[in-house]
């Protein structure tokens, strides 16, 4: 034991006499060793307090996706809530890959197998085999679904693999656009939990087919949707794609009828597969409908008595300036735009010229219906009462060197008066009219009317090309000076006087109010207030001259054919305007001639409530195509429509508009 | 003697072998046990079903002779009244022929009736089934249409040897293609989340926004057909909600099923007679 002792004696003396050697130099590495230490704590300091936000940015970056959807588009009006353009479901069914990791992993363990056991030396990549494992997994799928549906689909390996390298949080279609039979069969048959699942997205609806078409318009695919305060900007992002309005309202509204976009936010795993359930998740919303002033009832009465053939016809209310009808031929079936617009389709609309809006991106010259201008001009110029026989109309006129004919001359005019002028057309009445007043008043007249101005309705794409022209303009554009013939054709609505359909309707709508302008609108408001602009400025007595001459258009003159007729015969007074303008054009190699055949009216004429406008154009060159003839029958059962839902209304059902 | 906490550890150990043990049994093994398993407990369940049916008898014949008479000439009166039925239901029967053959309308498919006693009901949040007394024996098959007087009960599930589960229509594992009566746009139709106590309900989804029910207007939401499971027009329940969802694209609303489906004693498999 005391051994022992001694023993350890002797040790705690040699630690202690180690510790009293104690090297001050080793202080030294105690201070290496705390800077060392300091650095270290103060790296991590300033990693974990300073640069936290940026870790957690670059973390959220790396393990978040976001996906976004975009609302429905809302839905379009008629003036009695008749929907025009909705949105109808289209039902895909669609595979979720993020459900099928451990399928993906085994198939492609399997197949890993299958060609180690083969011995083959050319074997495939990994990255190889694990595509030929996600086709084998989807056709699988695919199979169950082609069970379903009596179908005999196969994967599209370069869509699935293009889909897994760029949408892959989103579940990948394998069907799109289901039948209801189909749809109802993948609904009883594939399990409830399934990869496999039926989707709805929403895609435009048009009810009445090709009906409007130019002022409805089409949408189409828009892949840059975007959904405002919704966190993850910077995230990346997956946009399901979403529609924009590419024509008519649908170009014009696009921002009201835009739905808003909704979002979702999930967590994924290193492989980009995400990890349920979302982190943030906001529901699309649709966008906000809109109620147009059509009347589709009207609409499909125009488009029908158009038919085949080429022209345009517009109603206006006369009051408020609300487009009743607007309706151009050739069209197109805005369901064949719906989803998307084939090439073919496309091609078809491109051949038949079927994308003119006419009635605003055209400009013709307007012929007779010009004269009503023309007597406004003379009147109020007082160089013209109505009153005064200024012609002896037989037939021709000598104006410069060149005869003018009197067209609508069957029997000669003779000692014509302004009201007489205006219904039997009489040409060289207004050729003298158009001498009397100079064009350059004529021309300020239509500019008081807004004739060379655009209407400004809402819509897309309308004309600049409308002219009134003056001799300063026809110096200035020809460098000839303006001849005595320029004034004739003028004063008829030919040479170049150039104006949209649109326009005439406006003026027409105008002169029934007995005001200069009407501004008109595609959208209603059941409480919209009845338009006032400056007065014409006529005397009342040439004001009834000039009614009395429109009404017997239809009486005595150059309509009275149609008018006589039970099947357009208008049940109320109605003032009208004829017109036939010529054009010469270039057609399939042959110079010549077309006829733009016009009727202009509004009614009743003692408290007008409608203007309507027909032009259809010729498609032969040559051919005597007259308006009186061939535009009036159209406006007159717009008109004969008009009057039967105003005066029975009842027989109309009120449809109730879906919310 | 092993230490004492080894001792104390031995359950659990027994536990963890056990489950080692049944993972690593093949599968094979473990799909013949787990039917095995069902086949044992029919007989039981079966059993049951003849005792309960035994205790109706006698609880039958302990009434008085009046009122069995009574009850016997209402039945004699509710006979009449159905042979009268049956034959009005053979004349309409032979019209909506005669008025498919003229629409020339795809024939749906056929089916042979399976009339079966009930002999378990799990009503409850867990399991919403059934089980009937008739199985394989009488070529019951998986997924085959199951209905009752009041309309549609659910479809078959699983199928054993002398009976069958069927999968009430009251379970969110059911879905089909129903259509609002009187519209042709089908609809989905699922089980809802059921409690025991609470009447069944089912949900419905992607219903046009021109559809409008509530519980003072409820409308009637049957099978469409066009699945190729059940046939056309048989009763699923009474629509009595139904609310526009946020994207404004469809409604989706809640289904009243009939309350006697927690109480079934007989049903009909709708055996079809050319599965596909």
């Amino acid at each position: 034991m005391a051994t022992h002792d001694t023993n350890l004696a002797d040790r705690s003396g040699s630690l202690l006499q180690s510790h009293k050697n104690y090297q001050p130099r080793v202080v030294f590495f105690y201070f290496v060793v705390a800077l060392l230490l300091l650095t270290l704590g103060g790296g991590l300091a300033f990693q974990q307090l300073f640069n936290r936000d940026r870790h957690r940015d670059t973390e959220r970056m790396q393990n978040q996706r976001r996906i976004l959807v975009p609302g429905p588009r809302g839905n379009i009006y008629d003036r009695e809530g008749r929907l025009l353009v909705g949105n109808r479901a289209r039902f895909a069914v669609v595979l979720y890959l993020d459900e099928l990791r451990s399928e993906f992993r085994r198939e492609f363990i399997r197949i890993r197998k299958n060609y180690r056991d083969t011995g083959d030396k050319d074997l495939p990549s990994a990255a190889q085999m694990e595509q030929i494992a996600r086709a084998t997994v989807v056709q699988r799928y695919l199979d169950q679904v082609n069970d379903i549906l009596h179908r005999a689909a196969s994967v599209d390996r370069p869509d699935l693999m293009k889909h897994f390298a760029r949408q892959l949080l989103l579940p990948y279609t394998l069907f799109d656009d289901l039948e209801a039979n189909d749809y109802a069969r993948l609904v009883e048959h594939l399990p409830v939990r399934s990869p496999l699942q039926v989707m709805a997205s929403s895609t435009r609806f048009y009810p009445y087919g090709s009906a409007a078409a130019h002022t409805l318009g089409y949408v189409g695919v828009e892949s840059d949707i975007d959904v405002e305060d919704f966190p993850g900007e910077d995230l990346k992002t997956f946009k399901m794609k979403g529609t924009v309005g590419r024509e008519g309202l649908e170009k014009v509204f696009d921002t009201q009828l835009q739905g808003e976009a909704g979002g979702t936010i999930f967590r994924v795993d290193p492989t980009g597969y995400k990890i349920n359930p979302p982190l943030d998740k906001r529901l699309p919303v649709q966008g906000k409908n809109l109620v147009t002033s059509l009347d589709i009832d009207l609409q499909r009465v125009a488009e029908d008595a158009i038919g085949d053939r080429v022209g345009t016809a517009v109603a206006l209310d006369i009051r408020t300036g609300e487009v009743l009808v607007l309706a151009n031929k050739p069209d197109y079936n805005l369901s064949d735009t719906s989803p998307h617009i084939s090439h073919d389709t496309w091609q078809s609309i491109l051949d038949r010229n079927a994308l003119l809006n006419q009635a605003i991106g055209g400009a013709y010259p307007p012929g007779s219906t010009f004269k009503i201008l023309t007597a406004i001009a003379s009147l109020r110029s007082g160089k013209l009462t109505p009153d005064q026989a200024i012609v002896d109309c037989d037939g021709v006129a000598k104006i410069g060197n060149k005869l003018f004919y009197c067209d609508n001359g069957r029997g000669h005019h003779h000692d014509v008066r302004l009201a007489e002028a205006i219904g039997n057309s009489c040409d060289i009445y207004f050729y003298e009219a158009g001498r009397l007043i100079t064009p350059n008043v004529l021309a300020a007249e239509g500019r008081r009317f807004h004739l060379d101005q655009r209407t400004g309705i809402e819509l897309p794409n309308e004309t600049t090309r409308m002219l009134m022209p003056t001799m300063e303009w026809k110096e200035g554009q020809t460098g000839e000076r303006w001849f005595p013939g320029d004034t004739a054709n003028m004063a008829i609505g030919q040479g170049f006087v150039l104006v949209t359909p649109l326009d005439m309707a406006c003026f027409f709508a105008s002169v029934a109010r007995n005001e200069v302008y009407t501004k008109p609108t595609l959208l209603h408001h059941a409480d919209a207030p009845v338009q006032h602009s400056e007065a014409i400025g006529l005397t009342p007595e040439q004001r009834a001259a000039l009614l009395t001459g429109m009404e017997g258009t239809t009486i005595y003159g150059t309509a009275k054919d149609i008018n006589s007729l039970p099947l357009y015969h208008v049940p109320v007074r109605m003032a009208a305007k004829t017109g036939t303008a010529q054009k010469r054009v270039v057609k399939d190699g042959q110079i010549g001639t077309i006829n733009f055949a016009w009727y202009t009216c509004f009614a009743p004429v003692d408290k007008p409530e409608i203007a309507v406008v027909v032009m259809l154009e010729g498609d032969t060159i040559g051919e005597t195509f007259g308006g009186g003839r061939n535009a009036a029958p159209i406006a007159n059962l717009i008109l004969k429509k008009y009057f039967d839902k105003r005066d029975h209304p009842s027989a109309f059902v009120q449809p109730v508009r879906t919310p | 003697m092993p230490p004492k906490r080894l001792d104390q550890a031995r359950p659990f150990l027994t536990l963890i072998v056990v489950i080692l043990g049944w993972l690593l049994v093949p599968v094979v093994v473990k799909t013949f046990a787990r039917a095995s398993f069902f086949e044992l407990q029919a007989p039981i369940s079966v059993a049951a079903s003849y005792a309960r049916d035994l205790q109706d008898y006698w609880t039958l014949r302990l009434h008085s002779n009046d009122e069995l008479i009574e009850a016997g000439r209402d039945l004699a009166r509710l006979n009449a009244t159905y042979e009268e039925s049956v034959q009005q239901n053979t004349n309409l029967e032979a019209e909506i022929s005669r008025l498919e053959d003229l629409l020339k309308l795809p024939p749906y498919a056929n089916y042979r009736s399976e009339y079966a006693r009930v002999v378990r009901r799990d009503f409850s949040g867990w399991w919403q089934r059934l089980v009937i007394r008739k199985g394989k024996n009488y070529g019951i098959t998986v997924g085959a249409p199951v209905i009752f007087s009041g309309g549609v009960v659910g479809r078959v599930s699983e199928v054993h040897a002398y009976t069958a589960e069927i999968e009430l229509i009251s379970s969110p594992g059911v879905r089909l293609a129903g259509v609002i009566e009187g519209e042709t746009q089908p609809i989905s139709f699922q089980g809802g989340i059921n409690t025991t106590f609470d009447p069944p309900r089912g949900v419905i989804e992607f219903v046009p926004l021109n559809v409008f029910a509530s519980a003072v207007m409820p409308k009637k939401l049957v099978t469409s057909g066009l699945g190729g499971v059940f046939p056309p027009g048989l009763s699923l329940g009474t629509v009595t909600k139904v609310e526009p969802s946020a994207d404004g694209l469809f409604k989706s609303g809640e289904v009243q099923l009939d309350p006697r489906l927690s109480s079934l004693t007989e049903v009909t498999v709708l055996v079809p007679l050319n599965p596909e």
